[in-house]
């Protein structure tokens, strides 16, 4: 096997340029240690961690800029985090264990590109992008087309993530993420749910609704149809349950050693319209009613 | 291809030649002989290879060993001084937070990890610092009895005063 520690991103896009399918790139490790213990060892491995200056939370002109060798850790004890993407926060929060959120970066988690992965869902509905780099330059990737499958982003084999741009949603908006396994953060989510609401000024409509789904799609996706269902719309207990059987049926799931594909769209709509319900309790302090 | 590094484990300087493939705990124990990190489930499940990395804790299983190189690892082996365990080890003792004996050297880094972060931690604190460590023998109730007293034992009479006025 060979390997390398490129000091600079320039270094190590042309190290994937040059290897191309034959290169993996290894950051936290976490993933990709499990993969070379227990399938098989990559002919290149291009280790980034030496890369400087690549793990940050910073807030510039209404985005908060985090890089991709970030630890979870680092996500999950931000002050600037959890105060203006809590939902970002929570999701970092029930991630595995301490010693692995000390160790996985969210950059690994975006590439790895689990339908699972915990940052997802959340970054899918507060519509981050991913800032790729090519050999032949940068590009910013909106999250709702960078995931192509299990494992596939459009970062493809010769693409480095750099940064992941998160705008900061409306003051008036309130998330929540919900994520259900068996072991609690220690699981893998067998399914996860982000919703962000942003109520109209009257505090009785809902102006702006965003629910992404984790683990029942081959790649996490946004539940247009029910965003639709509710966009616009006074926020009553019949609308939200019928936009969280919506959210169920553009599930997809698969059943596998942790659940039927039965089992998990029940939970997509349980855990949606809990989302709901508590998202804009938080924001309005009403309960969704009547 | 290999490559040379140098680290610190437990004060004491290494220099040694290695796979890039490596993970730190096959190197940890294998090359360099630190046995107290127990090797288990091998994919970042159990926390039976918890070490401390430049002050974190972390599963040495899923973490390179090429990754190291340059930094200070600490190991269950690192923390009595001469023949004084480290208060935290006493307290499992005490409590008989100890049964077979596998998954100590783990706990106890976490835990002294914890006790490094807060001398006082709350419930939720010591369920989330030992949550990625699993033990198949006590059923954990005295592990958490062996915290709290490991946590008064750190904090010594004045810090339990000062809690107790402020
Ligand atoms: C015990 C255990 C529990 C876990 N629990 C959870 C959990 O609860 N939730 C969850 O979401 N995940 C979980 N995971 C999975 C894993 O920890 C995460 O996916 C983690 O974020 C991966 O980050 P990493 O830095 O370790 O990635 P790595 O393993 O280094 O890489 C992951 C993938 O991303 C690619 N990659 C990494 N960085 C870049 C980059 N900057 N540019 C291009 N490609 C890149 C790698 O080639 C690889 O394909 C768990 C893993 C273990 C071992
Ligand atoms: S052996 Fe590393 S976590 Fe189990
Ligand atoms: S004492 Fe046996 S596994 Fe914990």
């Amino acid at each position: 096997m060979d390997y390398f520690e490129p000091k600079t991103l320039r270094e190590a896009v042309s190290l994937l340029a040059r290897y191309g399918e034959k290169a993996k790139v290894i950051a936290g490790g976490t993933d990709v240690l499990v993969d070379m213990k227990f399938k098989e060892e990559p002919l290149c491995l291009v280790n980034i961690k030496r890369i400087p200056g690549m793990s940050y939370i910073r807030e510039e002109k209404g985005s908060l800029r985090i890089g991709a060798l970030t630890p979870i850790r680092e996500i999950e004890t931000s002050p600037l985090v959890r105060q203006k993407l809590p939902l970002l926060w929570e999701s970092a929060h029930q991630f595995a264990s301490l010693q692995i959120r000390n160790t996985a970066t969210i950059g690994g988690n975006v590439c790895r590109a689990s339908p699972s992965g915990e940052t997802l869902a959340p970054l899918l509905v507060l519509e981050a992008s991913a800032i790729a780099r090519f050999s032949k330059g940068e590009k910013k990737l909106p999250f709702t087309e960078l995931f192509l499958g299990p494992g596939k982003t459009l970062l493809g084999a010769k693409g480095l993530l750099r940064e992941i741009e998160v705008p900061l949603p409306s003051k008036e908006s309130r998330g929540t993420y919900l994520k259900h396994a068996v072991r609690g953060a220690m699981d893998i989510a067998m399914v996860g749910v982000a919703v962000l609401v942003t109520p109209d000024g009257g505090g009785k409509k809902a102006r702006d609704v965003r629910i992404g789904l984790g683990a029942v799609a081959p790649t996490p996706i946004r539940a247009k149809r029910a965003e639709k269902a509710l966009r616009g719309k006074t926020m009553a207990r019949a609308l939200v349950e019928e936009a969280a059987r919506i959210a169920a049926s553009e599930s997809s799931p698969i059943s596998d050693q942790r659940s039927s594909a039965e089992y998990r769209r029940w939970i997509v709509e349980t855990l949606t319209r809990r989302g709901l319900e508590q998202s804009w309790k938080a924001v309005t302090g009403k309960e969704v009613d009547g | 291809m290999s490559l040379n590094i140098r680290l610190v484990v437990n004060g004491t300087r290494h220099r040694a030649k290695i796979e890039p493939a490596l993970s730190l705990l096959d190197f940890l124990r294998d090359t360099l002989g630190y046995k107290g990190v127990k090797i288990c489930c091998n994919t970042g499940e159990c926390g039976a290879c918890t070490i401390l990395f430049d002050g974190k804790p972390v599963n040495s299983c899923v973490v390179l060993a090429a990754d190291a190189a340059g930094a200070e690892v600490v190991t269950v082996e690192g923390l009595a001084e001469g023949d004084r365990l480290h208060p935290v080890q006493q307290a499992f003792i005490d409590t008989g937070a100890v049964q077979c004996g596998y998954c100590t050297p783990g706990f106890i880094i976490s835990v002294k990890a914890l006790l490094d972060r807060t001398r006082n931690p709350t419930a939720e604190e010591i369920e989330e610092a030992v949550s990625g460590n699993i033990c198949r023998c006590t059923g954990y109730t005295k592990i958490v009895d062996a915290i709290q007293i490991a946590a008064r034992q750190l904090q010594g009479p004045t810090g339990l005063t000062s809690k107790a006025r402020s």
